[in-house]
């Protein structure tokens, strides 16, 4: 917590349930994801910088023992690190070592369930319950998840989408939590084209009917994105749709632009002790995250994001109520609690003033906002800072 | 009766003490020139004669664990036909002294007995032997006449007395009272117990206890009756209080008559010895049922079914023996529920020992779903053995179950040196079940043992375990300095031990215990301390497992010893060859002696070897020690009153009930009918809850508007109509006798009422903090701030713990403060503040862990720090809460609301300390500064 955290390793496991046979392996470290197979039965692959086949036997055979037993394994931890099983389907089991600072068994838990929901997104639901071929789907899974399983591996959920979506449909909202984020992910991760016709599974939607995702790069860093079945053919879509429809907002298109990383328009009022903010909207789950809301540099983006996600974890897992949709079991003892959390800081630093930061959440009806502080803000101002700023930014989310 | 010299009744003023009393009183101050031992002259003043009653409980390892609970707390406590008169329990096992009264038939048999043994006196002495040769007695200072005196030592069980009566001289006036020819004839009195009066029960009749030798009668002629023996026999029939009247009756003139006494000291054990075996067979919850009562019995079941284990296994295995269950040391409890845990410990084992592996660090815990309901299992390794703990995570949150194992292990090594001696000693293996047993209920069961009296004081201390079992601390009661002055001569006096028996003078020879230190505690509060920290708390985490604090507390004890060998952690450190100039510890050992009177307890710590003796063998308790620790006990009795005045009112930060801040709108009727008495001192601890209390605080303006009682016409104009801006001067002005009584008798109801005016007048609005003081005189507003923890005109604490790790203390608010406060929401709040607190507590562990490692870090590879990962420990976090009453009734308004702070506050440096906090959000707090309040003058 509070710590910079960018030196510890995921290692992101997945395996077929029934045969123990793990299907692909991923690890970052030090932020830097590395990508590399499992396994000996990869002959000639370099010293594995990963876990160890052994160890990744043994991290899937505990889980299978339990289950067996009817006893289900759901997470251990050590001194620094957090490991989380899960199970989808009875098909695919997931497990993720994060040594992270700051790392809370709720945001691997996320991670598994964005893991997943990747996989449906790319391979389809009915692929991964009904495994006959084994060898064909490690293929295709490794084909489809490696620029994705970066992204998945060290980000958490909805904090970090390396794409904003400006602005969107109604129905683009109704979709599920996962392929809400998922299609973003998936939008920044493949390599940049001027159009693309992708075939997706909607995780929550539609996990057994392929969909087509329809990117059309209408500006350098923006693009277009649909979701619609066999028709139309990108062909028809691509000179049609952007001629008529999208060249005369160019002018209002090439203003979205610069908002870029700030993600707040320009001249917005923020006070100067704003180092990153994150507003969750819990009922249209859309939020609106920065962590460069003006130009200042130390500390680094990176550091701020790390900050504000630990403090993020730290506040659903312990304090707040957990959002609504996300787990059903735990929604009831929300219910029931009655003494409900509505405002939380943490202070980091060292006795000396001018060190460290703070930390401030504040729940207000749907709306969740949570600060990251420069030190020079005085503690007993948090709350009032806070509720003003979510007072500012209302109109936007 | 009155009339009559009751020799050696030196029982305390109550009389609880009981029976025994006379005996102990007699071992334990023998030199007291106060009391009368007439009925004694004839009796050798040798220690060895006059066992104490503790004495027989002895192990054989020298182990002694002895409660006896006052004689009135035992009928308090059961009110019905007891069950439970005198208990005493070794570790493995409880013996319970079943009241002879109580069913005739069990009488009859053991008198039957009783007559058997009579015949063959000549066998007991030998069997007495037998045990003794195991035991080679209790240690004394006077250790070569131990041996030398076990004759005398071995008491004979029954006595014969022949005395001369004389029927015809007395003049049979009262025959119709009960039991008059015992005391006339015999000169023997015997008084009939109250209980057993009450009950009504005639049926076998009571045992002829003497309670009092008539001067001059026959029975103190013969110098050989005392206190305590009971009569059992006449003339070889065997007598109680039911036909001891017939029998005499039955002299028909002078004549020698053979009483058959049995020697006090051996009734206490034939009563024991019976049961004993019995016991054994089922001792769970006899020591839980004697702490948590008799509700136990329906959580009982829900214990049974709640998953919960306790492995401790071994990481290498012998492949040669491939024996089913090898790798188990130890498993408890044998429960259905637990079955299932201990069949899946494969995974345990598996996670430990590659985690760890491939990690480098070890695994602290992990969670299990087991039916829908998960399951946090801690671990605990040392060397190749794993110590687990699996308890549902809805009974117990993680932070909390990773302190309570690390409490255990800590414990366990107090006791047993190392955990592998705990686990695989098959003569531990009882003590150990007791152990987890009281370990389970504990964290089990939510009702605690405390208190006893009010449900508002049980209540907060289950509220209150979740975070206080949990803190490296031991509960502190500040004292004014003349208490503690006196407090600490006594504990110093104790511990030079150059006085009397405790002189190497006195004997001439070696002393066997060197006294390291002793701590004190009153009601299960620790008042004093001579122990080093880690010592303290050892002592503290025994006390609280073994639920003495509570004990104490909730229940005068009567006698309380415990005597073991302990293996306090920073003497019994392996030496580090590093520095060899540096302080070695003695290779001595260490023993722990905790006497119990009354509310006190004293632990003392003590050393063999070192500058003392050399320990040999297992000795057990030592008598002079424990007298000596006794009489410092006795000797406290003058200040008893004035601690427990301090911690009914302690003077300590004065707290606010959330009740008070809610606004209702029926509330606020009540509020202003009430006839108010004014003060302007709101700050009184001592306010209680009274139904006008529960009253709107802020921003209620429609109170604006209503008239107030012709009856508030203490002074001050009519605010009713102009409180508007809140800024009308405050219209009270105390009559000073007024306050002064409120100060000095705690009147509830004005300090109570007092609020509803001021907030009426003065509090419109929570941040117009001028109109309060300005009307205050300096001198009222110096008392006024002294008494307050929070700034702002309002008292707005509600809660707070403040944890001094150097001393190894801290300050909460006692539980007469806690109960006083009543209300409906409030015990609500206290247990969600308790619960935020470890989670806010369990960041902070964090960051002390990184504080640790980083500072490791730095001592090894001083230059490699960069500023760039330097950390930003944790040191402030708070959250704020709103609640609401349960059950809120009204539909058409929205339920009052009261929103509060729980702010905990870490310190590093200078020294570690540890500050939580719960107030109301109307004022703006700053954590620093009450810090500074409550920490200030906080040492030991």
């Amino acid at each position: 917590m509070g710590e910079e955290g960018t030196e510890g390793t995921v290692h992101l496991l997945c395996l077929a349930a029934s045969s123990g046979v793990p299907l692909f392996c991923r690890s970052s470290r030090g932020g830097a994801p590395a990508r590399q197979q499992v396994g000996p039965w990869r002959s000639g692959s370099p010293k594995l910088e990963g876990l160890p086949f052994s160890v990744i036997g043994s991290l899937n055979g505990v889980h299978m023992f339990g289950q067996n037993l009817e006893v289900q394994l759901s997470s251990a931890r050590t001194e620094d690190t957090t490991v989380v099983w899960k199970s989808f389907h009875d098909s695919i089991t997931l497990i993720v070592l994060s040594s992270e600072a700051g790392t809370s068994e709720l945001r691997l838990e996320r991670l598994l369930q964005m893991v997943f929901g990747a996989m449906v997104l790319l391979v389809g639901l009915e692929e991964l319950t009904n495994i006959s071929n084994i060898e064909r789907l490690k293929k295709e899974l490794r084909e489809a998840l490696s620029g994705f399983a970066e992204a998945a591996g060290t980000n958490f959920a909805s904090l970090v989408v390396s794409g904003r979506v400006v602005v969107a449909t109604e129905s683009w909202w109704r979709l599920g939590t996962p392929e809400a984020v998922l299609l973003p992910w998936l939008v920044g991760s493949l390599p940049p084209q001027a159009a693309r016709d992708y075939p997706v599974y909607l995780p929550h939607g539609s996990p057994t009917v392929p969909h087509r995702l329809l990117t059309l790069t209408l500006l350098p860093g923006l693009e277009l994105c649909l979701v619609c079945g066999p028709r139309p053919p990108l062909s028809q879509l691509d000179p049609q749709l952007l001629e008529r429809w999208w060249q005369p907002m160019l002018d209002p298109l090439r203003a979205c632009l610069p908002l870029g990383p700030r993600a707040l328009p320009a001249g917005f009022p923020l006070h100067t002790d704003i180092l990153g903010l994150l507003l969750l909207h819990l009922e249209l789950k859309r939020c609106l995250f920065t962590v460069e809301p003006s130009g200042d540099k130390d500390p680094s983006p990176e550091q701020r994001r790390c900050v504000l996600r630990s403090f993020y974890t730290l506040v659903t897992a312990v304090h707040f109520p957990p959002e609504p949709g996300q787990q059903e079991d735990k929604a009831e003892d929300a219910a029931q609690q009655p003494q409900v959390p509505k405002a939380c800081y943490l202070v980091s630093g060292t006795e000396e003033p001018g060190t460290g930061w703070r930390l401030v959440a504040l729940q207000s009806g749907p709306r969740r906002l949570l600060l990251l502080l420069s030190a020079q803000s005085p503690v007993h101002g948090l709350r009032g800072l806070a509720t003003r700023t979510l007072h500012a930014l209302t109109p936007l989310l | 009766m009155a009339t009559a010299a009751l020799c050696g009744s030196r029982q305390s003023p109550e009389g609880l003490l009981g029976d025994s009393s006379p005996q102990e009183d007699e071992d334990c101050d023998p030199e007291d020139g106060d009391s009368d031992w007439g009925s004694y002259s004839s009796a050798s003043s040798d220690y060895d004669d006059l066992e104490p009653e503790w004495l027989d409980s002895v192990q054989k390892n020298g182990e002694l664990f002895y409660l006896e609970l006052s004689e009135g707390e035992e009928e308090s406590l059961l009110p019905e036909p007891p069950v439970v008169n005198h208990v005493r329990f070794s570790e493995n096992e409880i013996i319970i002294e079943e009241d002879d009264y109580r069913e005739g038939k069990k009488y009859e048999p053991k008198l039957k007995r009783f007559t058997k043994i009579l015949k063959s006196k000549r066998l007991l002495p030998k069997r007495h032997n037998k045990k003794n040769s195991k035991d080679s007695g209790p240690v004394s200072i006077l250790k070569h006449q131990s041996h030398q005196k076990t004759g005398v030592l071995v008491q004979q069980r029954y006595k014969d007395v022949s005395v001369c009566v004389n029927p015809k001289k007395l003049t049979v006036t009262k025959a119709k009272e009960q039991l008059k020819l015992l005391e006339v004839l015999v000169g023997v009195i015997h008084q009939t117990k109250w209980s057993w009066r009450r009950a009504g029960k005639q049926a076998g009749g009571e045992r002829l206890v003497v309670h009092g030798l008539l001067p001059g009668g026959p029975a103190m002629k013969s110098g050989q009756v005392f206190i305590g023996d009971v009569l059992v026999a006449v003339n070889d029939v065997d007598v109680t209080s039911e036909n001891i009247e017939r029998v005499l009756s039955c002299i028909p003139g002078p004549m020698q008559v053979k009483l058959t006494f049995e020697n006090a000291y051996a009734v206490k054990k034939e009563a024991a010895q019976p049961t004993q075996k019995k016991v054994q067979l089922n001792t769970e919850g006899d020591l839980v049922k004697l702490l948590w009562g008799e509700e136990v019995g329906g959580s009982e079941q829900k214990v049974l079914h709640t998953p919960h284990v306790v492995l401790y296994l071994t990481l290498e295995l012998d492949s040669e023996t491939s024996k089913e269950e090898q790798e188990i040391l130890y498993h408890y409890p044998a429960s259905d529920a637990s079955q299932k845990l201990k069949s899946v410990r494969g995974i345990f084992l598996t996670l430990c020992d590659m985690l760890e592996s491939v990690t480098g660090t070890r695994v602290t815990s992990s969670s299990l779903l087991l039916n829908g309901k998960q399951i946090n299992v801690a671990y605990w390794k040392e060397s190749d053995k794993l110590l687990l703990i699996g308890l549902p995570a809805e009974e117990v949150p993680l932070p909390q179950l990773r302190n309570m194992i690390e409490d255990v292990a800590q414990t366990l090594k107090f006791m047993y040196g190392s955990l592998d001696r705990a686990f695989c000693q098959a003569e531990n293996a009882p003590r150990v079940d007791h152990f987890f047993e009281l370990f389970f209920q504990r964290a089990l069961l939510p009702a605690r043992p405390h208190g006893g009296a009010s449900p508002g004081a049980q209540q907060y201390e289950a509220a209150s375990a979740v975070l206080l079992d949990g803190l490296p601390g031991v509960r502190w009661l500040p004292l004014p300095q003349e208490i503690k002055v006196e407090l600490d001569t006594a504990l110093s006096d104790l511990e030079a031990a150059d006085f009397a028996e405790l002189s190497e003078d006195y004997h001439d020879m070696r002393r066997l215990y060197t006294i390291l230190g002793s701590s004190l505690f009153y009601k299960g509060y620790l008042t004093c301390s001579h122990l080093p920290k880690d010592d303290l708390i050892d002592v503290a985490v025994y006390c609280r497992h073994y639920g003495l604090l509570p004990l104490a507390a909730k229940q005068r004890v009567g006698q309380l010893v415990i005597w073991r060998e302990v293996f306090p952690r920073c003497h019994c450190r392996p030496p580090t060859d590093s520095d060899p100039d540096a302080f070695q510890e003695p290779e001595g050992r260490y023993f722990l002696l905790i006497v119990g009177w009354r509310h006190f307890m004293s632990c003392v710590l003590l050393e063999a070897g070192g500058c003392a003796s050399t320990a040999v063998g297992n000795p057990g308790p030592d008598c002079v020690y424990v007298d000596q620790v006794k009489t410092a006990l006795h000797q406290l009795q003058a200040v008893d009153c004035r601690i427990n005045e301090q911690l009914e009112s302690s003077p300590s930060p004065c707290l606010s009930c959330a009740d008070w801040f809610l606004a209702g709108s029926h509330e606020k009727l009540d509020c202003l009918t009430t006839s108010p008495i004014l003060s302007k001192l709101q700050g009184s601890s001592k306010v209680a809850t009274s139904p006008p209390c529960r009253r709107t605080l802020f921003g209620d303006y429609s109170l604006k508007t209503r008239k107030p009682s012709p009856s508030r016409s203490s002074g001050g104009p009519d605010d009713g109509g102009e409180g508007g801006e809140g800024g009308g001067p405050s219209p009270h002005t105390t009559p000073d006798t007024e306050r002064k009584q409120r100060e000095a008798d705690g009147s509830e109801e004005s300090g109570a009422l007092l609020k509803v005016i001021k907030k009426k007048s003065a509090l419109l609005n929570p941040f117009h903090v001028g109109n309060l003081k300005k009307d205050l005189s300096e001198k009222e507003l110096e008392i006024y701030n002294a008494m307050k923890l929070t700034s702002g005109p309002e008292n707005t604490l509600f809660h707070y713990v403040a944890l001094e790790t150097v001393q190894g203390i801290f300050i909460t608010p006692t539980h007469e403060d806690v109960a006083r406060l009543g209300g409906s929401v409030h015990p609500e709040l206290i247990k969600n503040f308790h619960r935020c607190c470890l989670s806010i507590r369990a960041v902070f562990q964090q960051t002390l862990m990184e504080e640790k490692k980083k500072a490791g870090s730095v001592a090894d590879h001083s230059d490699s720090t960069d500023s760039a990962s330097a950390p930003n420990p944790v040191k402030e976090h708070g959250v704020l809460f709103e609640c609401s009453p349960e059950n809120w009734a009204d539909q058409k308004k929205a339920p009052p609301v009261v929103a509060y702070w729980v702010v905990g506050r870490l310190f590093l440096c200078p020294k570690v300390q540890e500050l939580y906090v719960c107030f109301h959000d109307s004022v703006t707090e700053i954590a620093i500064e009450m810090a500074f309040k409550l920490f200030f003058g906080l040492t030991l």
